[in-house]
């Protein structure tokens, strides 16, 4: 393979180019210092291998199988993972929420949960920063929350059927919603158009209007130096005698290759860093690198992420626009009237057949819909309206990312991802299908299916100040390898409510700035 | 296949170049019917056509045709299946002993193979699969018959709502680059969208 640092030590080696490891890669290069990104996924050319398709695109997920347990077993791939340069940021939605400072401070709050070690203000300048570096687009004035805006630029106009539905609805409660704060362009950007509003966003931007890691911070990085390495698997962390890391060992086309480095960044999301980390075990770190807390892997935690589909006398047509374009958080903090702690957003969101149909069909554990009675509703698509649900799950430590008995064709055991509902949760998933019921009723429709889903993945290897209750610090280095660290979703102590890649991001700045002024002081 | 489309003369391949290459590629392949499977008998192949059919309530060939190259080409790929449910088999594994116990269900209790049975026997054993999580019966001692039916209907629905033809019946506008959308309010219809017609 054509290497350009080879037989290099690096700077830094990141494994994952998605969401986090592009910010990394374009913060460190542009800094001056030598990085080299290894991805397990392909290069892709939005233009020629992005498809306005859900089957064909179901690859933008990580297709690789996972086994899943518990009493909520997660629904993994294209659900809540990428692979390929940009990551899941090839097939997010583009909803770009901060989250608030109560989201730092559930425990002592509300004594659920527990608490960051960081604030909401530590990060507020990163959600600055990556929110002009990427122009969001979002309303003037953004109500909940510790930001109201303005965003860089100007609300998306106009949005979709859907949106207009949900915002009907909840007009007609008193319940406040406005329009999504989205990483899609609304004016041109830097050589990128405005959103045409083709509505493909999960199945990877085609016009570039969608911000996505693969077009925006890896071309940069590459511009600084960066040497990205595409369909490269990283099959272990490699460690110096000292207790330190000294890089990793990669197959690409069937071939072993080591990348030795001064820093090792893990950011390949909540499966595959606990994954990497506890294969990766040596004689003197028995129980997986950067494990002597017993927290690698526990903790994670989706959204509950139900969908109510409501239906009208008239149409809809759910394939038209960006998929979320209103969204209320309205209901995001607790409220002491309520049976549960912590709170949800609820988006207005489209949808296209395959997720459509496959979600009505297989919704129910007991009685699947099928035949006559699926083909009958696939008839009336046009005439469903749907909102969704992202909220707050409470991390709890068994639920967790395990290694398996099985093994993948590395010959690495295969990951088996472990989660059920704690009380908590099934509550406030509860008192949000009613509220979406309620809004689909207000707007004129009658609520026909919920669909319980998940959406989203953070948690395990989480952050704190407490090495023995924490795997890495607030910059995302491990407690136990002061070289290594660990940077992404993986890093978030508690879930909050609204979708986390703003979040994500900004951490990644942070935990940028932080290896460069600890790099200049020779401390790493 | 009782009920009709709201849109009867809505073809959503009609505006097939209006789309990038790419796409028109990929779903133009889908209306050119493939005989050649890598993983299915020719047996399991007929048995799933039936099966298929009813679980969508459709018997056109060409369209159950694509599902069953979908399932065959899938269970060929040696993709991974995104998850697996600890203690369920691989996917090959599953699809095959499904059908395998299916049948045996169907000869056992109607003396006929389930091809050979009439619709409402056919839906029957599809139903009873679908709600049973415990085995029962000797002939489903591998696998959950709940388990195969989930597999099966996942595979079947991701491939039949991607037939064009599907699309044009519920009336969704399909692929839609360059070209995007630009009437979206509510009520509103680009003129190349499926237009309501009276019923």
């Amino acid at each position: 393979m054509n290497r350009k640092y080879a037989n290099e030590v690096v700077d830094v080696v990141i494994v994952g180019a998605g969401a986090a490891g592009g910010v990394l890669a374009k913060e460190l290069s542009e800094h001056g210092m030598k990085v080299v990104v290894i991805e397990a996924g392909p290069l892709r050319d939005p233009q020629k291998d992005f498809a306005s398709d859900e089957l064909a695109m179901k690859n933008l997920g990580w297709q690789e199988t996972r086994l899943v347990d518990g009493q909520n077993p997660l629904r993994m791939g294209h659900n809540n993972s990428g692979k390929g340069i940009g990551g899941g940021t090839t097939h997010f939605t583009g909803v770009f929420l901060r989250f608030h400072d109560v989201d730092f401070q559930a425990k002592t709050i509300d004594g659920v949960g527990e608490d960051w070690p960081i604030s909401y203000d530590d990060l507020a300048p990163f959600y600055n920063k990556i929110e002009k570096e990427i122009a969001v687009s979002g309303p003037k004035y953004f109500p909940w929350g510790n930001y109201h805006g303005p965003y860089p630029y100007p609300e998306r106009e106009p949005l979709s059927p859907n949106a207009y539905m949900f915002q009907n609805g909840c007009e007609k409660l008193g319940i406040e919603s406005v329009v999504a704060p989205l990483a899609i362009l609304s004016a041109p950007f830097e050589g990128r158009p405005p959103c045409i509003n083709r509505g493909f966003c999960n199945q990877g931007c085609m016009p570039n209007a969608k911000f996505s890691t693969l077009i925006v911070h890896i071309p940069k990085a590459i511009q600084a130096g960066a040497e990205v390495l595409s369909d490269c698997m990283v099959t272990q962390i490699l460690m110096k005698e000292d207790g330190r890391a000294k890089g990793v060992e990669f197959v690409y086309d069937g071939q072993t290759y080591k990348q030795e480095a001064r820093i090792v960044i893990l950011s390949a999301f909540v499966v595959e860093n606990p994954r990497l980390l506890l294969h990766s075990a040596t004689p003197t770190f028995p129980e997986g690198l950067a494990n002597s807390s017993g927290w690698v892997g526990k903790g994670i935690m989706p959204h509950s992420s139900h969908d109510v589909y409501g239906k009208f006398d008239y149409e809809i047509r759910l394939y038209k626009g960006t998929p979320v374009l209103a969204t209320t958080q309205a209901f995001y903090r607790t409220d002491p009237e309520r049976d549960f702690a912590r709170g949800y957003t609820l988006h207005a969101h489209g949808v296209r057949p395959v997720a459509f149909a496959r979600g009505i069909s297989l919704s129910s554990q007991k009685k699947p819909i099928w035949g006559e009675e699926l083909r009958n509703i696939l008839l009336d698509y046009n005439y469903y309206g749907r909102i969704t649900l992202v909220g707050e799950v409470l991390p709890h430590a068994n639920n967790h990312v395990t290694l398996s008995d099985e093994v993948d064709e590395y010959g690495i055991p295969r990951a088996k991802v472990t989660f059920s509902y704690g009380e908590n949760d099934k509550k406030l998933i509860q008192h949000a299908v009613q509220k979406m019921k309620d809004i689909i009723e207000a707007a004129g429709g009658t609520p026909e299916f919920v669909i319980e889903d998940t959406a989203h993945l953070m948690g395990g290897c989480r952050m704190g100040n407490d090495p023995s209750t924490s795997v890495v610090n607030s910059f995302g280095q491990t407690h136990d390898i002061p070289n290594l660290f660990i940077c992404d979703a993986s890093i978030f102590v508690t879930s909050g409510a609204g979708n986390p890649t703003n979040t994500v991001m900004a951490i990644a700045a942070r935990t940028a700035d932080y290896i460069k002024d600890q790099a200049s002081k020779m401390e790493i | 296949m009782n009920r009709q489309t709201h849109y009867p003369s809505y073809d959503v391949m009609n505006e097939k170049d209006e789309w990038d290459d790419h796409t028109q590629s990929i779903v133009t392949s889908r209306l050119i019917r493939k005989s050649d499977y890598q993983f299915l008998t020719l047996e399991e192949t007929e048995l799933l056509k039936r099966i298929c059919s009813r679980l969508m309530d459709d018997d056109r060939e060409e369209v159950i045709s694509f599902v069953i190259s979908h399932i065959d080409q899938t269970l060929s790929a040696g993709i991974g299946e995104g998850q697996r449910k600890v203690g369920i088999p691989k996917s090959q594994i599953l699809i095959r002993e499904g059908l395998r116990s299916l049948e045996e269900t169907a000869t056992k209790r109607y003396l006929f193979g389930f091809t050979q049975l009439n619709a409402d026997q056919q839906k029957q054993l599809i139903r009873e699969i679908s709600e049973k999580k415990t085995a029962q019966g000797l002939e489903w001692e591998a696998i959950m018959p709940a388990d195969f039916f989930k597999k099966l209907m996942d595979l079947t629905v991701e491939s039949y709502c991607s037939h064009p033809l599907v699309w044009s019946e519920m009336g969704y506008g399909g692929p839609a680059y360059p070209r995007g959308y630009v009437r979206t309010q509510m009520g509103q219809l680009d003129p190349w969208e499926a237009q309501p017609e009276n019923e």
